[in-house]
């Protein structure tokens, strides 16, 4: 976390592109490291469920969300090429400079869910902020109790981190049930929404002493609230993390505030107790 | 308190003051018609300077939280190599002339942009090194518009804080002085002050009663709108009244001593060279909150409209910010089109409101 200071928060610092994975259409995850070992080390601090502030200068700066866990080597963003800035980031070619400035935001506070069991529902690219808790609560596997994750997108071909999934579930600390809207030649999984999932038979949802982190897209969010809350989960044990579009990402600029809150520095994690008081529709 | 006299002939004196003390003073000047505006004091312009006269439009805030703000530039080299470089800009102002309710937008953006979890460093260096000479408005003629309601939103006729130098016309050629600050108690050594005495003190109080009568907006039911807006009872289709009558110019923030935001946009100004600049925005805009890939969560204009009342009013913010982020300038009720500004809406949530009670 930036201390209060005199420094100028809204300074990205210089960060080198090592490698960039696709990893389905229109994503890729992009590996980069601060030319400033200081900078590098001190960034790497973040919590699970913050954010930073990408730049690529000429295009603009936007916000994105932390896939790695702060336990892993490597620092990585996961993009969907959208709009102008996440196209010109495409675009960057291995060694090319851009910025980046955080972390920011409140994060996830994974120790307070310490001795809970953790249901992960995710829906599409939800899954990329989702990431980081996922690999940070396998990596402090004792802290937990039971560790679902169930994860649904369009197509088998837009199923994100396949690779990790696979090896998540190899490690036996976790359960992983995913679906996809429409199945195409080879999936032999699950069809449906991915609340559908939370009935299948063999899964056994746990709901008292559970937190459920839930990030998707809106309709997927409703039904999946929806599905919980039908399941007898309590709304403060319904954690989200919510996007909106940020120019500073420090509190300042005004776009993401919803409702009471500055997404920024108020969230981006919330309850979903919390998204109910902030007297706006998300 | 510390209150010295100035004779009206040695009133503008404190403008040659301030200049030969190294700053550039920034004071309000006559235009065409109601038309008035802060400008540089230069030796040319000095005999213009106007002390009564409507608040200018364009407000002062503009000097602490440009319009257009060059944030950093960033330098490409020949090998790849690339430099951020921050700009910043300082300069040793003074503001003669700014009007209560400036001083407590002024305040209000101090609170904002300094207080919390990240300071601003753009606005604390051109903010850190800003005086201000706040004149009461005393003359209803030429100070106080149509629109004023300084009083509903508790920030004057007479700011109380957060001035350096406070003017008051006395009448019969006399100003009296108060100083907010030591810098400002500073020039009472100049032998154009002399010491007030009890008298003065009785004319203050005497102006200051009579001047509050003048103001022509009705006593505004902020504090049951502020009520209304924190608790959510006001009805959507309140809110889309209110909505219908916005033509989406943005001009009520634009003019406004109390909005923040911004938006943040790089250009290129030269084959390797690129400025990162940030821009006055408003929530009253379409764009506003559109994200990458087109959605919008506030799409309709009267989402929007409530989003701007909510945010100055609810009292969730005025927790926060010690203050509502109103100071009852009067501007938006002065440059709205659809006659949707403060004023307006708080009578529109005060009808509407015991509908709503019966619904």
């Amino acid at each position: 976390m930036n201390t209060p200071g005199t420094e100028n928060v809204y300074l990205p610092k210089l960060a080198v592109l090592e490698r960039v994975v696709e990893d389905i259409p229109d994503v890729k995850t992009f590996y980069w490291r601060f030319e400033d070992p200081a900078a590098q080390a001190l960034f790497k601090r973040f919590r699970p469920g913050q954010f930073a502030q990408i730049s690529v200068f000429g295009a603009g700066e936007f916000p994105a969300s932390l896939p790695p866990s702060p336990t892993e080597q490597e620092t990585f963003f996961t993009i969907r090429q959208v709009g102008s800035c996440t196209s010109a980031l495409h675009h960057l070619k291995v060694r090319d400079k851009f910025g980046v400035r955080g972390p920011y935001g409140n994060g996830f506070p994974m120790e307070d869910y310490h001795g809970m069991n953790l249901v992960f529902v995710a829906g599409g690219i939800g899954l990329i902020p989702l990431r980081s808790c996922i690999v940070y609560a396998l990596e402090h596997r004792s802290h937990y109790g039971r560790i679902q994750v169930f994860y649904g997108a369009k197509t088998p071909g837009e199923l994100m981190y396949r690779p990790d999934l696979r090896q998540w579930e190899k490690s036996g600390g976790m359960e992983c049930h995913l679906t996809v809207d429409r199945a195409a030649n080879g999936w032999n999984g699950s069809v449906g929404v991915v609340g559908s999932l939370f009935k299948k038979k063999g899964v056994e949802v746990p709901v008292d002493n559970t937190i459920a982190f839930v990030c998707g897209p809106p309709v997927m969010f409703r039904f999946v609230i929806k599905d919980l809350l039908a399941l007898g989960f309590q709304e403060r044990h319904i954690v989200s993390t919510l996007e909106r579009y940020m120019k500073c990402g420090v509190g300042k600029c005004g776009h993401c505030c919803i409702g009471v809150a500055y997404i920024c520095v108020d969230g981006p994690v919330f309850t979903y107790e919390q998204i109910k008081k902030l007297g706006e529709d998300i | 308190m510390k209150a010295r006299i100035v004779s009206l002939a040695d009133v503008l004196k404190i403008v040659d003051l301030l200049r030969s003390r190294g700053y550039e003073v920034l004071a309000p000047f006559c235009g065409r018609g109601r038309d008035t505006c802060f400008d540089t004091v230069t030796d040319a312009n000095r005999p213009q300077v106007q002390v009564h006269l409507p608040n200018p439009y364009y407000p002062p805030k503009r000097f602490v939280f440009p319009h257009i703000e060059r944030l950093m530039a960033v330098r490409g080299g020949a090998n790849g190599e690339m430099k951020i470089e921050p700009a910043y800009e300082q300069p040793r102002r003074a503001i003669f002339g700014i009007r209560s309710c400036d001083v407590a937008g002024l305040w209000h953006l101090d609170r904002f942009y300094l207080g919390r979890d990240f300071r601003d460093v753009y606005y604390e260096k051109r903010r850190n090194n800003l005086f201000l000479v706040n004149v009461v408005c005393t003359d209803p003629a030429r100070d106080i518009g149509e629109d004023c309601f300084c009083l509903c939103a508790d920030t004057g006729p007479a700011a109380r804080d957060h001035f350096d130098l406070q003017l008051m016309d006395l009448g019969e050629g006399e100003f009296m002085a108060v100083a907010g600050t030591p810098a400002g108690e500073e020039l009472f050594s100049e032998p154009i002050f002399r010491k007030a005495t009890g008298a003065h003190l009785e004319r203050r109080r005497a102006i200051l009663a009579a001047v509050r009568k003048h103001f022509r907006t009705p006593p505004s039911w902020f504090s049951a709108t502020v009520r209304y807006v924190s608790q959510g009872t006001i009805l959507d289709k309140t809110w889309e009244e209110i909505g219908n009558r916005c033509l989406e110019c943005g001009g009520c923030t634009y003019v406004c001593p109390a909005c923040t935001c911004f938006t943040v946009s790089d250009r290129q100004v030269g084959p390797q060279e690129v400025e990162r600049v940030r821009i006055w925005d408003s929530c009253g805009l379409g764009g506003f909150t559109r994200m990458a890939g087109g959605f919008n969560p506030r799409r309709a204009v009267h989402d929007r409209r409530n989003r701007r009342f909510f945010r100055k009013l609810a009292h969730y913010f005025i927790q926060r910010e010690l203050a509502m982020a109103c100071v009852g300038c009067g501007r938006c009720a002065a440059v709205c089109h659809g006659d949707i500004g403060m004023p307006s809406v708080v009578e529109m949530i005060r009808r509407a409101a015991p509908q709503e009670a019966s619904k």
